[in-house]
Formats: C-alpha cells, sequence, structure tokens
C-alpha cells in the first residue's frame, strides 16, 4: 500500500513521511468536514431568519462581511503555514494549523513534544520519530479543545437558558460585556510583549479609527466592511517598517 | 391565526434550529476529531516507523501541563459571545480570537445584530460561514497549491514580522470595531479598567496565572458590567451613560 519504502525512524527526511498520500486523504477529508458544517449550517439558518425577523439580505451580507473581516487574518495564517511547511509537511500544517487549531498553539505544542525527546524542530535532532510524536501530540492536544467544547457547550447552554428565564436582562448585558473584556485582556496581553507589539497594536487601532470615522463622515457603509483589512495591512506595513529601521534594540 | 398560533409556530421553527444545529455542529466535530487523529495515529503506530510509544504520553503531559487550562477555560470564556451554535463552528475551525470572533463581531455589526440575541447568533453563523470559505479557499490556493513555490519567493523576514506580530495588529484593529459596534460607553470603561489591572498589575505579579487572564477579564468584566448596570434601560438595547 506505501509507494516508497519507509526508512529507519532516525532518518531526517521528514518530508519523506510528512507528505505521505494518505495524510493529504485525511487533510482533504478535514476540510470536507468543515464544508459539510458550514453548508448545513448556512441552510438552518435560512429557514429560521423569517422567524427572527431577519431576511435573507441580511443573512447574505453578514455572509459577506464575514469573508471580507476574515481576508487579512487568513491571508497571514496562510503566509505563515507556508513558512512551516518544511518542518510539518503540508498535510499536517494543513490540518493542524489551518484547520482545528492554531500558529500559537501548535508550533508551541510540537516544540514541547520535541523537547521531551531532547529534539528541537528542524535541524539534526528532528527525526522521523520526533516528527511523529510531536504531531500525535499536537493532534491529541487539539482534541482536547474539542472534547472539552462538546462536553461543555450543552452545560454551558442549559445554564445560559436558565439565566436568561430569570431575568431577561443578561442578553442585553452579559454578551458584549464579555465580548469587550475578552478583546482588551487578548489585545493588551501583547502590549508588554515588545515596543513593536505596541506599535503593531497601536497603529492598527488608530487605522480602524480613522476607517470607521471615514465610513460615518462619508455615509459609505463598504468602507466599514473592509476597516478590518485595511487596518490590519496598514498596521503590519507600520511595523514592518519600523523592524526594518531597527526602532528598537534587539527585536 | 392567532397571536398564540404564530408565537408557537415560532417557537418550534427556533427549536428545530437549536436541534439542527446542535446535532450537526456535534457529529460534524465528532468527525472532525476522528479524522484529525488518524494520520498521526497512523504514523506512529501502523506505518512501519517503530516509534517508541513510551514516549507519547510523555509528550502529551507536556504539552497538556502547558496550554491543559486553556482546553476548558476558553470555551467557557466564549460561549457568551458565540452561543451554541456557533461554538461547534468555531471550535472546529480554530483561530478563534484572530479571525472567526472578528469575523462574527463584523457580521453582526453590519446587519445592527446584538451578540446574545438571536438576530445575532444567525448573523455570527453567516460570517464565520463567510471566513470559512474565504480561510478554506486560502489555505487551499497558498498552502495547499502554491506552498512549497511561496516558501522560495517570499522574504523569510516578511514572514517573521507576520508570525510575531499578526495577533497583536487584528486585535488592535478588533478592539476598536468592538468598542464602536456595541456603544456600550459604560461597559467599556469597566473592560479598560479590568483588562488593565489583570494584565499589567495581577499577571505580573502572579505569572502562574497568565492563562487565566482573558477568563478573569471576562467575568470580571460581565459581574462589574451586571452590577453597574444602568437599570432605567433594563428594557432597551443601549445602555446610557447618564
Amino acid at each position: 500500500m506505501l509507494p516508497f519504502a519507509l526508512s529507519a525512524s532516525s532518518s531526517t527526511d521528514i518530508l519523506d513521511v510528512a507528505n505521505m498520500p494518505i495524510l493529504w486523504v485525511l487533510a482533504l477529508g478535514v476540510f470536507a468536514v468543515i464544508i459539510v458544517q458550514t453548508f448545513l449550517y448556512v441552510r438552518a439558518a435560512k429557514r429560521v431568519a423569517p422567524t427572527v425577523g431577519m431576511t435573507s439580505g441580511e443573512l447574505n451580507t453578514a455572509f459577506r462581511t464575514g469573508a471580507v473581516a476574515s481576508l487579512g487574518p487568513s491571508l497571514a495564517v496562510a503566509l505563515v503555514a507556508v513558512a512551516l511547511l518544511a518542518v510539518f509537511g503540508t498535510p499536517a500544517t494543513l490540518t493542524r494549523i489551518g484547520l482545528i487549531g492554531s500558529v500559537q498553539f501548535e508550533t508551541g505544542a510540537a516544540a514541547i513534544a520535541a523537547g521531551t525527546m531532547d529534539a528541537e524542530l528542524g535541524g539534526p535532532t528532528y527525526t522521523q520519530e520526533v516528527f511523529a510524536v510531536a504531531f500525535l501530540a499536537m493532534s491529541l492536544g487539539g482534541a482536547m479543545w474539542i472534547l472539552s467544547t462538546l462536553i461543555l457547550t450543552p452545560v454551558l447552554k442549559r445554564g445560559d437558558a436558565k439565566v436568561k428565564r430569570v431575568n431577561p436582562a443578561v442578553i442585553t448585558v452579559i454578551p458584549g460585556a464579555a465580548l469587550l473584556g475578552a478583546f482588551f485582556a487578548l489585545g493588551f496581553a501583547e502590549l508588554p510583549k515588545s515596543g513593536y507589539h505596541v506599535i503593531a497594536f497601536v497603529s492598527a487601532a488608530l487605522a480602524s479609527a480613522i476607517f470607521l470615522a471615514l465610513s460615518k463622515a462619508l455615509k459609505m457603509p463598504w468602507i466599514r466592511e473592509w476597516s478590518l483589512g485595511f487596518a490590519i495591512l496598514i498596521g503590519i506595513g507600520v511595523t514592518y517598517v519600523s523592524v526594518s529601521a531597527g526602532l528598537f534594540p534587539a527585536a | 391565526m392567532s397571536i398564540n398560533d404564530s408565537t408557537t409556530a415560532s417557537a418550534s421553527s427556533l427549536q428545530t434550529f437549536d436541534d439542527t444545529t446542535a446535532r450537526w455542529g456535534r457529529l460534524t466535530m465528532i468527525a472532525g476529531l476522528i479524522i484529525s487523529l488518524c494520520g498521526p495515529v497512523y504514523l506512529v503506530f501502523f506505518s512501519g516507523l517503530g516509534v517508541d510509544r513510551a514516549l507519547i504520553p510523555v509528550a502529551f503531559l507536556a504539552v497538556a501541563g502547558t496550554f491543559g487550562v486553556l482546553w476548558f477555560v476558553e470555551p467557557v470564556t466564549y460561549f457568551p459571545i458565540l452561543g451554541q451554535a456557533s461554538m461547534y463552528q468555531a471550535f472546529m475551525i480554530g483561530n478563534i480570537s484572530n479571525k472567526l470572533l472578528p469575523a462574527a463581531l463584523m457580521g453582526q455589526t453590519t446587519v445592527g445584530a446584538k451578540p446574545g440575541t438571536r438576530r445575532g447568533e444567525l448573523a455570527a453563523i453567516m460570517a464565520i460561514g463567510g471566513a470559512v470559505v474565504v480561510h478554506l479557499l486560502s489555505l487551499l490556493i497558498f498552502v495547499g497549491i502554491f506552498g512549497t513555490w511561496l516558501l522560495n519567493i517570499i522574504p523569510s523576514d516578511l514572514i517573521e514580522v507576520l508570525q510575531t506580530f499578526i495577533l497583536p495588529t487584528v486585535l488592535g484593529a478588533v478592539l476598536v470595531q468592538a468598542i464602536v459596534s456595541q456603544k456600550q460607553p459604560r461597559t467599556t470603561v469597566i473592560a479598560l479598567v479590568i483588562a488593565s489591572a489583570v494584565v499589567f498589575v495581577l499577571i505580573p505579579a502572579l505569572p502562574q496565572l497568565t492563562f487565566f487572564a482573558t477568563v478573569i477579564v471576562v467575568f470580571g468584566t460581565v459581574a462589574a458590567a451586571w452590577f453597574f448596570r444602568s437599570r432605567t434601560a433594563e428594557n432597551t438595547q443601549h445602555e446610557d451613560v447618564t
């Protein structure tokens, strides 16, 4: 069944195992599952929309806005994933970084797993065996998020419904507060990391504010839809220039 | 049709929607879970690499020691924002804080829907759906098809800048969008104060709480916003600062 003979697991030819056809098939399988889920969800949303007073035009607008908003982050994730191809091969990179997980967790988990075998990602200690164990460790780590979501979501849903029955005002307060709290916490946590992180954060925030103000002043709603993407582009550009200029000692 | 009938009908179609998204959300998530594990399991156990199996629990425990807290904290943190249906979307696809949450927020803002309401739930599902399509296409094209070629032509310092600074950039841009779209000045100030206190005072003093920072801020903000809520505006969507 294997198209080539596998060398000993101490070989450092990672891509020889990492690009095996069966791994490609499984990566495309995950793609397919996500497409099926998206299709079923969109269909369910369209069916129930009239009940909550939403037009199909509004649904399409939300779909398009989500797509536009994710252009910047998607491109960034794709480029970072490209950089990891040499370490994980294409199928594992697609599955782990792209589909079920994030760059920060997966690379962290793989590095930690390799560390338990006194190895480093890439380089002479990074054997096929190390790759296989690191790949399994990061996949199991990702699986734990899914497992806990499967277990916790119904529990949280029951609690949520109970609270909303007791006091309907929670709907107007709690989700907005959770959203603001989450973005303040996630954003501020980036600031102490370096001066460049501050530049990235502040320049993107300013650009975002300027585009929102422009959209309002010129009465052009499309600017608002694209504002996130433009702001990310400007933020990265400004950061790239200031890193190249060596604004802070020791990046 | 009497008012009672139409209320019953809408309640039952909402129930159908909840049941459909919960059932298919869970089933597709379980399928994703199994398929994503098949690859590494095959490599380790059946590919003839002769991997030392004793290495696996050690590696897994090391990963769990670092990230294990997030497995439980993140679903609890994001549930109030995402709601049941989108939980199964978001946690299967990952990239929640840098991509799906911003997409959901933008989608809700554009159609004027609040998170936590039914309109907000549908807007989030559609927006995340749009984000998923862009996400899959970008991966398929830039990584799957042109990846190896791109690896050779993109300057490595650009990739390094992207890898290191994409998160602060996205979060800076999104925070402004969140503040503007929520139109809740009181809650914004509360979130600002609590996040500053936790990130700049509490975490440097107790670094072992790092992974709890977001959940502490989220629940702190929720509790404080609830406590200080404008009671005269209890039944309206907006909050005044009167």
